[in-house]
């Protein structure tokens, strides 16, 4: 057969057109633009705030020092935490994913903790951990420990046994099946939970934070709703969703190189047909 | 007619070869259903076996206990006069089940075998380009499974096998995806294949020219539970082409033979 280019994806993914982004913004813009109007036309400061508000209390925040020192704070709370709950729940979940009389000997203790809504145990973390930094890393990387524990091992569990049977027919051994088959086959796994698991290492901060703290952005929206100051609450939620967004890019562009397998069919294009 | 009929023709001279792999009174059974046997058989080095029969006889079964992947209920399997009892790594086994690792290009994927085996690089790369060539995949080296077809895919199978030159090819359906065209074009690289290297084939397939094109035997299988209830010898000349020997008029007789031996009364 004479060597043809590799077919593109039968759905290319969809970009977004420039139109779009003009439409999203103008959305945007829109949003914002009723939010102010409606907090001044009904005096609704209060509840809302309004945007000139919450700009002018960010500008302060900003100013004095205090938003570097928070930001400072709760991203290290959130990032040790989620590294420490990232490789302990991607290891653990790969290992009992993989032998499986050890995965179905601890299945009905994981399903138990699997169903505990966590959240519950931050005061039991305070207990233990004290209310500084450590608390928060620890709280932290528990939520995210959980959900790429979970993902990872129950993603590998789904693995055709016969790929494995394959593989050794073809001449491997114990360490080419782990490199060469069960890492790669389970990083995909290991990603996805630890895409689901980045927003709760934010959380496990915040919450670590709201639970007790004396400084920190969680602890700075706790502050100020005890003062009434719906400007400087608002202001802590802008701050988080910043925090968010650019995490989540960061983690799109670490996944799109080190699973570019996963979205091959849109991007390669023709291969060479020599 | 007679079930094996004497070999007396030059081009039967495999028989004198020592056998390859041995069935003795191998009976297959998943927990209560008795799925195939008691089968006895003997392939020789060097021949080209084909086994036809109906679906779920245990076709599949017999390739799987010469491969070491199962274990026989009763009877024993014998790969160059030793019982099989673990994995067999002289065998390439083309199974009927994609195992195309889906992270691997077309390329890697064919290579894998060669890194189990710690095939140096230069002459794995070399072994990589000649079986994709082969099996007609050049330029699709760099695709990825997800990019390709199942008749592609089911090629790239057939090129990870070839590269790292096995004893045995042990091939499960290996066309069945493939169009006419295609299928004819890898009957004829097969037949190659095996002159070239004199390895030996068991070949499972539905479809009997198919069988008679390529094969020095053909095994017919009963239903369930399968044994083997007719061999017959296709004493076609070799080399054969793989188009001018359906002209062949014992072609069509031996087509008959088998449909006649395949039909359940
Ligand atoms: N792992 C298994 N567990 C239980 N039953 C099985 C297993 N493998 C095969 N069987 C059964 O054994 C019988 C023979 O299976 P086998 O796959 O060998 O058939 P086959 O001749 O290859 O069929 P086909 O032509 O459809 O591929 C079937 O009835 C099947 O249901
Ligand atoms: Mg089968």
């Amino acid at each position: 057969m004479s060597g043809g280019s590799i077919p593109s994806g039968s759905t290319p993914r969809r970009r977004a057109l420039p139109a779009d982004a003009f439409l999203q913004l103008g959305l945007a813009i829109l949003a914002v633009a009723a939010w102010e109007i409606v907090a001044r036309a009904f005096g609704t400061d209060f509840w809302t705030s309004s945007p000139s508000a919450v700009a002018a209390e960010l500008g302060r925040w900003a100013a004095s020092g205090q938003l570097a020192v928070d930001l400072q704070l709760t991203l290290t709370e959130a990032g040790v935490g989620f590294v420490i709950g990232s490789v302990a729940g991607g290891l653990i979940g790969f290992i009992l994913g993989w032998m499986t009389r050890l995965g179905d000997l601890f299945e009905p203790f994981i399903l138990s903790l699997y169903t505990l809504p966590k959240i519950a145990l931050a005061p039991l973390f305070v207990l233990w951990f004290g209310i500084g930094a450590t608390n928060k890393i620890m709280f932290a990387a528990m939520l995210v420990f959980f959900m790429v524990f979970f993902t990872t091992y129950q993603g590998t569990r789904q693995v055709d046994r016969d790929l494995v049977e394959n593989a050794r027919l073809l001449g491997a051994g114990k360490w080419d099946i782990w490199t060469k088959i069960a890492i790669p086959y389970s990083a995909v796994w290991i990603f996805t939970g630890i895409r689901i698991g980045l927003p709760y290492a934010l959380i496990g901060a915040i919450v670590g934070e709201f639970v007790a703290a004396e400084a920190g952005v969680g602890f700075r929206i706790k502050e100020a709703t005890s003062f009434f100051n719906t400007a400087a609450v608002f202001a802590g939620l802008i701050v988080l969703m910043c925090i968010s967004l650019v995490l989540l890019g960061l983690l799109k562009l670490l996944e799109s190189r080190a699973l570019a397998w996963q979205s091959a069919g849109n991007r390669v294009s023709a291969g060479d047909p020599t | 007619m007679s079930v094996h009929r004497l070999q007396s023709s030059p081009m039967n001279a495999v028989s004198e070869e020592p056998v390859a792999i041995d069935f003795d009174g191998v009976v297959a059974r998943f927990g209560a259903l008795h799925a195939m046997g008691p089968t006895t058989l003997s392939v020789r080095q060097g021949e080209f076996l084909a086994v036809v029969g109906p679906s779920g006889c245990g076709k599949s079964t017999l390739l799987n206990m010469v491969a070491g992947t199962l274990r026989p209920a009763e009877g024993v399997v014998r790969y160059k006069g030793d019982a099989v009892t673990a994995i067999n790594h002289d065998v390439g086994y083309i199974t009927q089940k994609n195992f195309c690792l889906p992270w691997r290009t077309v390329e890697a994927n064919v290579r894998l075998p060669l890194e189990f085996r710690r095939i140096p690089k230069a002459e794995a790369a070399r072994r990589v380009r000649i079986a994709i060539d082969k099996v007609g995949l050049g330029g699709f080296e760099k695709a990825y499974p997800r990019q390709l077809s199942g008749g592609m895919l089911q090629r790239v199978m057939i090129a990870r096998t070839l590269a790292y030159e096995p004893d045995i090819y042990l091939m499960d359906e290996p066309f069945g995806s493939l169009d006419a065209q295609l299928r004819t074009r890898m009957h004829g690289e097969l037949l190659k294949l095996w002159q070239e290297t004199g390895a030996t084939f068991v070949f499972v397939t539905h479809d009997l020219q198919e069988a008679i094109t390529l094969a020095d035997r053909v095994v017919v299988m009963s239903g369930r539970p399968g044994r083997p209830k007719r061999v017959v010898d296709i004493e076609l000349p070799r080399p054969r082409d793989v188009i001018d020997i359906q002209s062949n008029p014992a072609f069509g007789a031996y087509v008959k033979e088998l449909w006649a031996a395949l039909d359940v009364h």
